[in-house]
């Protein structure tokens, strides 16, 4: 990267890690019209595609600043996939096409696209989102938290924060930062200096993953092959990639050297065997050979002062889940809004505490959703081992086992328990839309316009009027109208959905039933959800007051 | 059964057949085969289910 950035003494937030959840967050940030400095090691863009599949939330997050449309543009989305034990093939699912989504449910898209469209969306805020490239963190000192003493709620209080040893082009300087976050990746500079550890356990299972540029006429699909004959008694696992590039997982060995197995002259030969074997004949060259095993990995708190910790940073998932990359934007996009309203006086720095438990209590599930993937690409003991042949040879005439053979089906990630949820108002409603849910996602459509719910998230709070008469729904509106959001900050947003999708008017119908995961019957109601899209309260409405308060917490009234 | 509930059987078995390793598996699974079809409602099911095991199980 050619651009050089002046460094100012103080800052008022570090990034540590210009990755692509470190530029994420650079970028949601910026649309708060917060600052930032962005540390990173590498002169430009990861190299070599890394994290690959993009979640449908990861899709809405990178919306938020801007990069959905050139995600969707260059990425190849899939539903469908194929397992295949030895020759035949056991499995093939096709997600439900589901008319009132925004996004495909996965795109396959290089990593360093990622990063370069989060790059770009900090630039369209100059000033605010600085990056120095050729960077490192090299120590880090917490200055004395004044912040306890009850300054909590005043505008980016001067008192705290982090003194940060960085070298830039060689040169070693020292920055001060109201807050740092690491976003530097799995092995983190940041936690190592505050002599933190990850917990948890790692899979003995080693994967090689090769990228090798090759033509191909096969339908953007996942495939995994059990047994293949080309590998005998390996796992092998391809997803295509744009550019022509394929991903190309294969299981080595327990026996085999891992620094061994990552030379190309014992990879290609093992590539090759299986191109033949599938019949992919094109011409082919090699990109990138890695290796890998899965990790099942966390910090115990992502916040630690005015030091948060984000991405792999914080948290090491299987990879089999594809929730790596996906959980760090997730991460990003969950601390955006919070970090936003404590600098602007908005909320006090607790809700920081949030952030971690918030997201400890994802990262559970996250790797409990991995383990599930990891336990039969990678089967851990005997009895899986033993289970898994069972079910791939039952699988090739047996429907009734064949779902244990999927990519397990994942459920959104709900932040139950969190201290920020509202007692649920509406228990007469799907609990898949109680507080501490993220909110199911809506096709609306108002005089011949279709909007998504998805769109009205990544900035304010959202309230959303359902089925209320009209007279009622004008009260709502001049509730949300008295909320003052902190300074720089996007007001409320407020909406009014019909739920039956029948009616017309000033209100939103949602369309394709989608309104019954919200309504209540024979009640209208109103939800809040927060800027990140999940839901803070809901309630009958003549319990508007009890919105209006928590609303209220958030905002100058 | 849901997939859950499958997804959830299959899981505990297989760490059960860890639990009591290889040379304790055959009898393990036998008896267990043998709880399954006893609850089952008539031979005709499970006939052809051993059937399909046998065939499947061949190299």
């Amino acid at each position: 990267m050619a651009e050089t950035v002046a460094i100012p003494e103080r800052v008022t937030v570090v990034i540590a890690g210009g990755g692509p959840v470190g530029l994420s967050l650079a970028a949601l940030l910026a649309e708060y019209g917060i600052p930032s400095l962005t540390i990173e090691a590498d002169d430009g863009y990861c190299t070599g595609s890394r994290a690959i599949c993009m979640s449908r939330r990861s899709q809405e997050i990178m919306g938020w600043f801007g990069a959905d449309a050139p995600l969707v543009e260059k990425g190849l989305g899939w539903t469908a996939g194929r397992s295949y034990f030895r020759d035949k093939e056991v499995l093939h699912f096709d997600m439900p096409h589901d008319p009132a989504q925004r996004f495909a449910p996965m795109v396959n898209i290089q990593q360093y696209y990622i990063e370069e469209y989060a790059h770009d969306a900090t630039r369209r805020h100059p000033g605010l989102a600085q990056v120095s490239w050729s960077s490192r963190v090299l120590a880090v000192e917490p200055l004395a938290d004044a912040s306890r003493t009850g300054a909590s709620r005043t505008n980016a209080s001067r008192t705290g924060g982090v003194r940060v040893q960085v070298e830039v082009n060689g040169t070693p300087r020292w920055i001060e930062a109201d807050w740092l976050i690491a976003c530097d990746g799995g092995r983190s500079t940041v936690r190592e200096a505050m002599g933190l550890q990850l917990k948890g356990m790692q899979y003995e299972g080693r994967y090689v993953i090769v990228d090798i540029e090759q033509e191909s006429q096969r339908p953007v699909e996942r495939l995994a092959w059990f047994d293949p004959p080309s590998n005998p008694g390996s796992t092998i696992l391809m997803h295509r990639q744009p550019e022509n590039v394929w991903r190309i997982d294969y299981q080595v060995g327990d026996d085999e050297d891992p620094a061994e197995a990552v030379r190309p002259e014992n990879v290609l030969p093992r590539v090759q065997s299986h191109l033949d074997m599938i019949g992919e004949t094109a011409p082919w060259k090699p990109l990138w050979i890695s290796i890998y095993n899965a990790k099942c990995l966390s910090l115990e708190s992502y916040r630690h002062g005015r030091i948060l910790f984000a991405g792999d940073a914080a948290h090491l998932v299987p990879i089999f889940g594809v929730r790596g990359l996906n959980s760090g934007l997730d991460d990003a996009g969950n601390l955006a809004w919070k970090l936003a309203w404590v600098l602007r006086g908005g909320a006090p720095e607790s809700i920081l505490d949030t952030y971690s438990s918030e997201r400890v209590h994802a990262t559970r599930q996250n790797i409990a959703y991995g383990a599930k993937s990891t336990e039969f690409m990678a089967p851990p003991s005997y009895g899986f081992s033993l289970m898994r042949d069972a079910a791939l040879r039952l699988g090739v005439t047996d429907p009734s086992v064949r779902s244990l053979v999927n990519p397990r089906q994942s459920s959104p990630i709900s932040y139950e328990g969190s201290p920020l949820n509202r007692r649920d108002g509406l228990h007469q409603a799907d609990a898949a839309s109680a507080p501490g849910q993220p909110a199911a996602e809506l096709m609306l459509q108002r005089n011949g316009l279709t909007r998504h719910l998805t769109q009205w998230f990544g900035r304010g709070f959202v309230v959303m009027g359902l089925d209320l008469d009209e007279g009622t729904f004008q009260q709502l509106q001049s509730m949300v109208a008295t909320m003052t959001a902190p300074q720089g900050l996007p007001a409320p947003d407020v909406l009014q959905v019909n739920s039956s999708g029948t009616g017309s008017g000033e209100a939103w119908q949602a369309m394709h039933g989608g309104g019954r995961r919200y309504a209540a019957p024979q009640d209208g109601a109103i939800y809040v959800f927060r800027p990140d899209g999940y839901v803070l309260g809901r309630w009958a409405a003549a319990d508007m007051e009890r919105a209006r308060q928590a609303l209220a917490a958030f905002h100058l009234s | 059964m849901t997939e859950q509930d499958l997804d959830t059987s299959y899981t505990s078995l297989c760490e059960a057949i860890t639990r009591v390793g290889e040379s304790r598996a055959p009898l393990f699974l036998a008896m267990l085969s043998l709880s399954l079809i006893a609850r089952q409602s008539s031979a005709g099911d499970v006939l052809a289910l051993i059937a399909q095991a046998e065939k499947n199980s061949a190299e």
